[in-house]
């Protein structure tokens, strides 16, 4: 637990201490602040606002800036040598996983807490559902989580971060996207399967919507625990190599 | 407090070692010798339980690296080949961090204490981008330090550094060396003539050679070569033949400034030489013997291996 701790330290005052990160924060406010603003120029009090359509925007971009954000974790050690120091310390690998995977995700936690301006800015106007607004940030908190744990998967298995980040994305868009499986696929109870496990109907019916649905809260938890279980695999296969 | 015993370790088809026994006591500084790509990294990174050899057993200090892996590695300090820093710290936030990994208590006043011992202290503050290879490597060896380990294991530690830096670790390698075991590599035969109480020569994967410099040296050569210059002489040609006549000599050879003799084994053969030299007239300028260096033992060796391969 005290590893876990130390190096997740370290992973989230990284991202503090690199311009990366602030670029991201940066791209992700812009563009929520334009679909909100655009959102609400639309309503013009002819409607409530939703407080969660910000987040929506946000689950869907998640899917470019996560692997940004976990390109580095494990490509960046691999290249530079510092995971052989990590390796001959004395940690278990998993530790070194889960420091970083929590590291990646508190920073995500941050990002996603600045758009809570937005959400001020809505109670201001008119009063809003809170408890759609709640349950959207846990919805999207934990689907963050779990594009972290794709992401940081990817850049487990090389040590190029574009190649990591370009194949984070392919698969986080194939996971959002597969919620339109039934265009493509006859076969009903295979798209069921198929959509059942895309993050986007997993996110935008339940969590998005104000429910707060236990199987969909599993998947998520369960992607991060298959993920990262898989991740370490990765790493501990240099052992084996 | 180092066992190896018949280690292999194969990556695909590659055979990097191929079986290679040793050990290394408690406060010795063992020189680990080879040309590139000989097996050393390899060695050590299974010492240090980066990864399990394919066969053989290894332990460090009782602990096998392989079933014990977490004790070995909370004995073991490393200093890898790639010294691993991480170039957005700082000096001390990075060898506080690797001190708070290995558990070390007080891990802040701790890493002070050792970059004062590589002497880096009063770099502590610069970011790790910042400084020079030479800094960078003694951060590494400050990283290695930085648990107080019974067993260091350097890879290469002054590899691409300049001459003073060279000394400098050197220095402090030996200075380490009376409290620690270290097991030391690198393919600059003289700085593991000047720096290790034992050598182990390793080529292809396997171990050629382990002992002493001293005795490596005596093992080797075959008779004392000695290196006679001589004044007031006709011509080289005529001292080459009078020398050669010496009862004791097996050879002579010119060099630019004087000759080297090369006398058959247990025979001294020097009061001869000068009685010969001086009856005939010349002058006695210089007589010494001439030691065999770590460099022609490992030649020799290695050569020898080549020879073997072709037939």
């Amino acid at each position: 637990m005290r590893h876990i701790w130390i190096i997740f330290r370290r992973e989230l005052g990284q991202y503090f201490s690199s311009p990366i990160a602030y670029f991201v924060a940066f791209a992700v406010l812009l563009l929520t602040g334009f679909t909100f603003n655009d959102d609400l120029a639309m309503r013009n009090g002819r409607a409530p606002v939703d407080p969660a359509l910000p987040l929506i925007y946000l689950a869907q971009f998640s899917v470019f800036f996560v692997p940004l954000l976990t390109m580095r974790l494990l490509a960046e050690e691999n290249r530079e040598g510092t995971l052989e120091l990590l390796m001959t310390l004395p940690l278990q690998d998993y530790q070194i996983v889960l420091g970083k995977f929590f590291g990646a995700w508190a920073y995500y936690t941050v990002l996603i807490s600045l758009t809570i301006v937005h959400q001020a800015l809505m109670l201001w106007l008119n009063p809003a559902d809170l408890g759609i607004a709640f349950s959207a940030y846990l919805g999207l908190w934990l689907f963050g989580g779990a594009s972290i744990a794709v992401g940081m998967f990817f850049s487990a298995l090389n040590e190029n971060q574009i190649v990591a980040a370009f194949l984070g994305m392919a698969a986080l868009l194939i996971l959002w996207q597969a919620d339109l499986v039934g265009n493509v696929l006859n076969n009903r109870p295979l798209a069921e399967f198929i959509r059942s496990l895309s993050f986007q109907s997993n996110y935008s019916y339940s969590f998005a919507i104000g429910i707060v649905r236990f199987d969909h809260t599993v998947f998520f938890l369960g992607v991060m625990g298959t993920l990262l279980l898989a991740t370490t695999q990765v790493v501990q296969s240099r052992r084996w190599r | 407090m180092i066992t190896v015993e018949s280690l292999t370790k194969r990556y695909g088809r590659f055979m990097a070692l191929r079986g290679i026994s040793f050990q290394a006591e408690s406060g010795e500084i063992l020189g680990f010798l080879g040309p590139n790509g000989a097996g050393k990294t390899t060695t050590m990174r299974i010492l240090t339980g980066y990864m399990p050899p394919t066969s053989g057993r290894a332990s460090v200090a009782g602990y096998d690296v392989f079933t014990d892996s977490l004790e070995v590695r909370k004995r073991v300090g490393y200093l890898p080949e790639t010294v691993p820093l991480y170039p957005d710290m700082t000096v001390h936030g990075y060898v506080k961090y690797v001190a708070e990994l290995r558990g070390v208590p007080h891990a802040a006043s701790r890493a002070d204490d050792v970059l004062r011992i590589v002497g880096m202290h009063t770099r502590r503050d610069s970011l790790i981008r910042n400084i020079s290879k030479g800094m960078r490597q003694r951060v590494g060896l400050a990283q290695a330090l930085v648990h107080d380990p019974q067993v260091l294991i350097l890879d290469e530690p002054t590899i691409g550094l300049d001459p003073r830096q060279t000394l400098e670790v050197r220095d402090l390698v030996r200075s380490l060396g009376r409290t620690h075991t270290i097991m030391f590599s690198t393919h600059i035969l003289s700085e593991a003539e000047q720096v290790c109480d034992r050598v182990a020569i390793i080529h292809r994967g396997e171990l050629v050679a382990i002992d002493k410099p001293e005795t490596l040296r005596d093992q080797l050569q075959k008779g004392a070569r000695l290196f006679v210059r001589v004044g007031k002489a006709e011509s080289a040609e005529t001292v080459r033949k009078t020398l050669q006549n010496v009862t004791g000599v097996a050879s002579v050879t010119v060099l630019n400034d004087g000759f080297s003799v090369e006398a058959r084994r247990g025979v001294d053969v020097r009061p001869r030489l000068a009685s010969v030299i001086i009856s005939a007239g010349w002058e006695l300028l210089e007589l010494r013997p001439l030691a065999m260096s770590l460099e022609d033992i490992f030649l020799e060796l290695t050569v020898r291996e080549g020879a073997d391969e072709r037939l």
